[in-house]
């Protein structure tokens, strides 16, 4: 073996000299020593890894990626952890009815391509948005503006057909209430797809190559001042070896979480740079909460039981799961939402890891263990069900075997599943499933976002529709999302929380956060409101 | 000759309508709704109910299967794959550069393969069970034995990190091909030169060298005999080679980011991409069925008695 060992080191050593002999020195070598020329680049540059191509910009659909769309698109308004502030609006005012939102627009701004940034142009924007109106179904302000009015140059008004409280968070999304040049719309819309991608933000996008690379330079005339980072690529390469070989030879410096939650490269890889010295790992707030969900309405299954969700609660060992899987970078959740989401600072009782609890629940539901049985049974039904995971997520997979361990412990009889994860949306909404792994939207989104997908059919209305409370529920959740008054709101969105975590539907178990990996000297690395783009134009380099 | 061609090359037509029909239904046998899958495609955030039957409508899944057949293979005829679901551009303009990179990469790869599997192949025939033969057949065993991510990322390790001669991944400049054509080469010579090698060694017990070598034919000159006699038989197989190694390099491309056919298909399976997946095996099957068909014919040209029997 070891003889073999070395022969094949020196016939690949061999073979590698000769074929570099072989090419010789050409003019073309100029393009080879760009690669190598990228260390030097490092400090004016960031090159970052994508698994995915950035795609059709088109701020209006859904199929660009977040963090590119992030550079170039900008809203009216941006969410910050101190609230909403003014972005392209620098003020506006909301008449007393909640209705009307009248918006006063800075006055330097301009599209990339040269052309004002202006009432007109962002009723263009707007109109366009909603002659789409089918596709932006989730987000609830599309259905609620019935008039864009330009009232001068610089002001605009919104009409909505209710008050509507979080119209402003909604409009300060990464999509699709972001402003591109009319000049790029096709046929008057966007819908149909368009023709450039001229934001007004703080990048320009200068060159793209197909599941290539793409290249952003600094916008000069940017209305905050022009950017320190002068240009940015995204590089497509696939997750994990890959990327990670790339970053140690320095043809990219810089990764971060997708925008399913997933790190390109795992935690032992990370902590390796870091310790390289060449790097540094930030690692931003709690920024959604992973979950198993349970389907409360499905017929003939255990879970339609409150006792049963909550042994099952009891019976994770999220303290296992954020140290041993996730090594410490996903911290337990005892909540639906952490603490750090508007609203949630409210008081739910702890269901910490405890499997005796979780068999005192079954036993006193009337689960039983016979002696000599692995699974208990109640009226000859056994206590049996499945849970769905994503095939695609290693992590998932751990977990869903630890889970399925405990309750083996517990008498449970738990089957799990790995599928595709459209095949999971799919289960979600046609309400086949009994448990299945999902997330909730994240910080800039919710509570409101996760709340309103209680009621909707393709995404929770199974979950939530199956408990006691459920047209309570429903009652509260139509009533907070017009309500108009703060103390109202948090009463409202509290009695929300407490129902679905009484009734155990939603089994929260860690909290995700943002990971960057980005060259040791790069300051200015902090986080949005969302786990899906960053703020570059914030960063420079010591 | 001629007849025997135009002969061959008709055979292939009802293959390829087999094939494209087969590659539909399996599409269709999906128990997903198409309208759901090109919207999870799109990311679209929500999908309501208005949604599903605007998109049906729009794409045309309303229509009977047969019709839906139908149009796609008219459509097919004439080069339109129809419309990714994922970036709503035409699937052949990405299906296109995607190709060429693959094609690129498949070409120079196969160059190597041959070149060497000849050049093994003979070298161990004439030292049977020497122990160049010996070892040329255990390296060549541990190599294809290894998987290729492995091997490749311990290339990139060591010629792309460690001693930074290479880029690590991409295809920037020739310099971008040496590791891949590396390791493609590597994976497959393995398997080749094994034939090449067996046939050199089955035609030496043939009558004709003990005849060729009584009639006191120099041994170099026996030697060519044997190896065009032998390389007969390899041609099928290394027509074969191209397409194997055209439709195997999934592994190859996700390891070096290369924006090739590899790639985009995997992509477009996670992503239910299904307008590119078909096209993508559709695709394949053909060059599979052109390569066979081009295999046939040289092997006709080579061999008479082989036109005959058809």
């Amino acid at each position: 073996m070891k003889k073999g060992l070395t022969f094949t080191s020196i016939l690949l050593l061999v073979s590698a000299i000769a074929l570099l002999a072989g090419c010789g020195q050409s003019p073309k070598e100029k393009e080879g020593a760009q690669t190598q020329s990228v260390n030097s680049q490092v400090q004016t540059e960031l090159i970052y890894a994508s698994a995915k191509d950035i795609n059709d910009m088109n701020p209006h659909l859904y199929t660009g990626s977040m963090p590119a769309q992030g550079m170039l698109y900008e809203s009216l308004v941006e969410n910050t952890p101190d609230g909403i502030k003014p972005l392209l609006a620098e003020s506006w005012d909301i008449s007393e009815d909640g209705k009307i939102y009248t918006f006063h627009l800075r006055q330097d701004v301009k599209f990339h391509d040269g052309e004002p940034f202006n009432a007109e142009a962002v009723k263009q924007n707007i109109d366009a948005v909603q002659a789409n109106a089918e596709k932006h179904a989730w987000i609830k302000l599309s259905t609620k503006i019935t008039n864009v009015k330009v009232i001068d140059e610089y002001t605009i008004e919104l009409t909505l057909s209710e008050a509507y409280y979080p119209a402003l968070v909604e409009l300060s999304m990464t999509r699709p209430y972001v402003f591109i040049s009319p000049k790029d719309f096709k046929d008057g819309g966007t819908k149909d797809g368009v023709s450039g991608f001229h934001g007004t933000g703080p990048y320009k996008l200068t060159a793209h190559k197909v599941e290539e690379n793409a290249t952003f330079e600094a916008n000069e005339d940017y209305w905050d001042g022009a950017p320190a980072i002068q240009k940015i690529t995204s590089k497509v390469l696939p997750a994990g070896e890959t990327t990670f070989l790339a970053l140690q030879k320095g043809e990219i410096n810089f990764v971060f979480t997708d925008d399913r939650g997933a790190d390109s490269i795992d935690v032992e890889a990370m902590d390796q740079l870091a310790e390289s010295g060449d790097y540094q790992v930030v690692r931003s707030e709690a920024m959604n909460t992973s979950m198993i969900v349970a389907n409360s309405s499905r017929e003939n299954s255990p879970v339609q039981e409150t006792a049963v969700r909550e042994a099952l609660w009891f019976a994770i060992d999220r303290e296992t799961i954020s140290k041993d899987i996730f090594n410490g970078t996903q911290t337990v959740a005892d909540t639906l939402f952490s603490t750090n989401v508007n609203y949630a600072k409210v008081d739910l009782k702890k269901r910490q890891y405890d499997p005796e609890m979780a068999k005192k629940l079954l036993d006193q539901a009337g689960w039983t263990l016979t002696d000599g049985e692995g699974v208990r049974t109640k009226n000859g039904q056994p206590l049996a069900m499945k849970l769905y995971y994503d095939s695609n997520s290693s992590s998932q997979k751990i977990q869903a075997e630890l889970i399925q361990y405990s309750m083996k412990e517990l008498g449970v009889q738990l089957e799990i599943m790995g599928e595709e994860s459209t095949s999971i949306a799919n289960r979600r909404a046609t309400g086949e499933y009994d448990l299945l792994f999902n997330q909730t939207w994240g910080l800039a989104y919710d509570p409101q976002s996760t709340i309103a997908a209680f009621t909707s059919d393709s995404a929770y209305k199974h979950t939530t529709s199956g408990i006691a409370q459920a047209d309570e529920l429903y009652k509260k959740i139509d009533a907070v999302m017009v309500s108009t008054d703060e103390a109202s709101r948090q009463s409202l969105y509290a009695d929300i929380m407490k129902i679905v975590h009484d009734e155990a539907v939603f089994i929260p178990i860690t909290n995700g956060r943002v990971t960057v990996v980005a060259p040791e000297n790069l300051d200015g690395i902090s986080f949005k409101q969302t786990q899906y783009e960053l703020p570059f134009e914030q960063m420079n380099f010591k | 000759m001629g007849s025997y061609i135009v002969k061959r090359i008709l055979l292939t037509v009802p293959l390829l309508i087999i094939i494209s029909f087969i590659t539909f239904v399996l599409i269709n046998l999906s128990p997903l709704d198409p309208a759901v899958v090109v919207l999870q495609a799109q990311e679209v955030p929500q999908i309501t109910d208005e949604l599903i039957a605007q998109t049906n409508k729009a794409l045309g899944f309303d229509q009977p299967f047969m019709i839906q057949y139908v149009n796609w293979i008219m459509a097919v005829v004439q080069l339109d794959f129809g419309n990714s679901y994922v970036s709503g551009e035409p699937v052949w303009s990405l299906m296109g550069p995607a190709f060429m990179n693959t094609l690129k990469l498949t070409l120079v790869s196969s160059v190597f393969i041959i070149a060497l599997s000849i050049l093994l192949g003979v070298i161990c025939a004439m030292r049977e069970g020497k122990l160049l033969d010996r070892s040329v057949r255990g390296v060549s065993f541990f190599l294809t034995a290894m998987p290729s991510y492995w091997l490749a990322a311990m290339m990139i390790w060591y010629f792309s990190v460690k001693l930074d001669l290479l880029p690590t991944s991409g295809m920037d400049s020739y310099r971008s091909y040496i590791l891949p054509v590396i390791v493609i080469t590597v994976s497959y010579t393995g398997i080749y030169f094994r034939t090449v090698r067996s046939s050199m060694l089955s035609n030496m017990n043939e009558d004709y060298v003990l005849y060729a070598r009584a009639s006191g034919l120099s041994e170099k000159k026996v030697t060519l005999h044997i190896l065009r006699n032998s390389l007969q038989v390899a041609v099928s197989i290394f027509c074969m080679a191209i397409p194997i190694v055209l439709g195997s390099t999934v592994v190859i491309e996700n390891v070096f980011a290369w924006p090739g056919l590899g790639r985009l298909s995997v992509k477009s399976i996670l992503s239910r991409d299904f307008p590119i997946i078909q096209a993508y095996v559709l695709m394949l099957a053909v060059t599979f069925v052109l390569f066979n068909t081009l295999s046939d014919i040289i092997n006709a040209a080579m061999n008479p008695r082989l036109r005959k029997e058809f």
